[in-house]
């Protein structure tokens, strides 16, 4: 330790750590993308550029709610159930009654709008689940919401019985899924990805309940001493986390006119190595949001060259599993080495 | 006479913070009975009492035993991770890994005391793999044990071959027979070897938890890490070890599976960490670590399987995950209230 002192820091110490970690992860996304493109044929080309960022629109949005939730030092690993939850629930909801004799045809004839804004309802329900376990009961969040997200995909299964519904569905039903500029493959759900994106990188740097929920991350003791009620905070992100969720399960039922109970297996996984990839600590108090886009688009490049490799499908578990550990250790590396 | 009153008194919370104590010690016990008397009497007139098709007729009973073996095999090494305060999310696929190791030996000609020998220590290995990653590297026992669940699954994919869903018999080369011995042939009051090696094992864990040094250094770690390093406890050491235990029994685990099924499935051990968690939950061992019980462990995992084989009886088998969850959840709030109760007295 004493001899690292007289280290001179990498960057310049003007820069804050989270930036430093941004930008060392924007310099990595360089050099995978410059290997894939030179080792992998028509991957430098702009329609694939593009694909990199459109295919992957749903975990960079439920990303967005665990990065805020691992900064406050939770784990969020419900909102791949509840992507499956409320994509059935819309579908169910929205369903016309006793238009045939199975039972999965039928649902509550709603109209399509109120069908949507009780589904989110639901969602924010599961969300809410998730905080009075967190902050009343004082469980460690990994347990619960491991559980809710049983509760939330479990209860799709009964609601499609284990299938999926996609008869009788309500006339623009399909709409919101495909809306989007005509002749691109740029649609309504990566609008609503930028805008989030953008919205959560405003609220993050401008807002004071941002800046006290990076507080609650670094010393919780020390933020409810001051004042804050972490409850409150902590329980208001897990149904924006959830919220978001339920929006993506919404888009992603749209999408494919259907509700299907094992929609999103693993994406909480996939949501939680892009926030780490971000340099998103697991000790909370630190990360951002736009390192989270930066770590899924290193993921993504790096999932889609070893697909353009013609490596077999199952390589992606040993992929993302080496990439997160590669992430944790050289981000480490790189802060410790920073701080001298 | 304000004395004696006040003696009263005293001796009065004293019974009820001993009937606290009671229902701390007795609950599980309870909770089982009522579950299976409550499984017993449905459907009760479709059936003949402990007749055929009955919840606990030999049969069922058997059936029930039979496929606890895997969650009785590891619950108890995962008890005693949890008891030093750390967990590990990567058993299920550890197991998953395991079957199918063990099954792509037996398929390539190893006769079973070398398979099985080899597949323990793969286990041992991953166990090595997930301490080394905690204990050395100091990565957060949850992101890490996520990470190997990810790399333990995405081998067991990669051993299986292209078109094939698990490793298993095809017509050029043939399952042997034999693979069932250990999971499925009766030997002793119609359960296998593997129920049988799973109750030695869970013997062997009750004495290790409750008369050896590894079960109360555990404790120690998990009830306050720096006394115990204070006091001379190598907590690197202790915690490694246990990862190492609970990589060997989730490998024995996944034997019994594969044995059983005489296939190597890569997503067979799916799920395995969240009814470990149930059922120690369900047990009394705390979140947070310091205090548990392998013994109740088990009477957790057979309570588990017990409502899942139950329910199966009863309702269509799409209800099993959200039944899972409500338990999960249901057992977190009866493990916070006896938490709280021992904070009170």
């Amino acid at each position: 330790m004493e001899a690292k002192k007289d280290r001179k820091p990498i960057l310049g110490s003007r820069l804050s750590d989270e930036s430093f970690i941004t930008l060392f992860m924007v310099g990595v996304l360089i050099l995978v993308f410059s290997f894939a493109s030179l080792f992998v044929r028509n991957f430098f080309t702009i329609q694939n550029v593009i694909n990199l960022i459109t295919n992957n629109w749903f975990v960079i949005i439920i990303g967005i709610g665990v990065t805020f939730l691992l900064i406050t030092g939770h784990f969020d690993m419900s909102v791949g159930g509840v992507i499956a939850l409320t994509g059935v629930l819309s579908v169910y909801f929205s369903q016309g009654v006793n238009v045939s004799s199975n039972p999965l045809a039928n649902g509550l004839g709603l109209p399509y709008v109120v069908a949507l804004i009780l589904t989110l309802v639901c969602a924010m329900g599961i969300g809410g689940l998730n905080a009075f376990f967190v902050t009343r009961l004082r469980v460690p969040s990994i347990i619960v919401t491991l559980g809710t997200a049983m509760l939330a995909r479990g209860a799709a299964q009964v609601i499609t019985q284990g299938a999926q519904r996609n008869t009788s569905l309500p006339e623009g039903f399909g709409v919101l899924g495909s809306l989007g500029i005509p002749g691109t493959t740029i649609r309504l759900s990566l609008m609503i990805m930028i805008a989030l994106i953008l919205l959560s990188f405003f609220f993050e740097k401008r807002m004071i309940y941002a800046r006290r929920v990076y507080l609650i991350g670094a010393n919780p003791v020390a933020a409810r001493l001051s004042g804050i009620n972490v409850g409150k905070y902590v329980t208001s992100l897990y149904i924006i986390s959830a919220l978001l969720a339920g929006i993506t399960g919404i888009l992603l039922a749209s999408e494919y006119n259907a509700g299907m109970a094992n929609r999103a297996v693993g994406y909480e996984f996939d949501a939680l190595v892009i926030a780490l990839l971000g340099g998103v600590s697991i000790a909370g108090g630190f990360g951002s949001v736009l390192g989270m886009f930066v770590g899924a688009l290193i993921l993504s490049v790096v999932t889609s060259a070893a697909t353009g490799l013609l490596l077999s499908p199952d390589w992606q578990f040993i992929l993302k599993a080496v990439v997160t550990f590669i992430a944790i250790m050289v981000q480490r590396y790189a802060l410790d080495r920073r701080k001298g | 006479m304000a004395n004696t009153k006040k003696e009263t008194l005293q001796r009065q919370s004293d019974r009820s913070d001993a009937i606290r104590a009671n229902i701390k010690r007795y609950y599980i016990y309870v909770v089982l009975a009522l579950i299976v008397i409550a499984f017993s009497m449905l459907k009760l007139d479709q059936v003949k009492f402990f007749g055929r098709g009955h919840f606990l007729s030999p049969d069922s009973v058997i059936n029930i035993f039979r496929s606890a073996v895997p969650i009785l095999t590891v619950s108890g090494a995962f008890t005693l991770l949890m008891i030093s305060g750390y967990i590990d999310l990567s058993v299920g696929s550890a197991m998953s890994l395991s079957a199918v190791i063990f099954s792509w030996l037996i398929l390539n000609d190893f006769s079973f005391l070398p398979a099985f020998i080899i597949t323990m220590i793969a286990g041992c290995i991953m166990g090595f793999l997930n301490g080394y990653l905690v204990m050395k590297l100091r990565i957060t026992p949850v992101i890490a044990t996520l990470v190997t669940l990810s790399l333990f699954k995405g081998i067991a994919l990669l051993i299986v071959p292209d078109g094939l869903s698990a490793i298993k018999g095809t017509a050029e080369r043939e399952m042997p027979g034999w693979i069932n011995d250990f999971g499925r042939k009766e030997i002793f009051l119609g359960l296998p070897a593997a129920f049988w090696l799973a109750v030695l094992i869970i013997i062997i864990l009750v004495i290790v938890q409750r008369k050896t040094i590894l079960g109360k250094y555990a404790a120690a770690i998990g009830g306050n890490r720096l006394a115990a390093e204070l006091s001379g406890i190598d907590p690197v050491k202790i915690v490694w070890l246990l990862y190492i235990i609970v990589g060997f029994f989730a490998a024995i685990a996944g034997m019994a599976r594969a044995s059983y099924m005489s296939l190597g499935d890569p997503l067979s051990g799916d799920g395995m960490e969240l009814s470990c968690i149930i059922a120690v939950l369900l047990g009394g061992t705390a979140f947070s670590g310091g205090e548990g019980s392998v013994a109740k462990t088990m009477v957790g995992a057979i309570i588990i399987i017990c409502v899942t084989t139950g329910l199966m009886t009863v309702i269509p088998a799409y209800w099993q995950v959200f039944a899972m969850g409500t338990v999960l959840l249901i057992a977190v709030v009866i493990n916070y209230q006896l938490a709280r109760d021992k904070g009170k007295a």
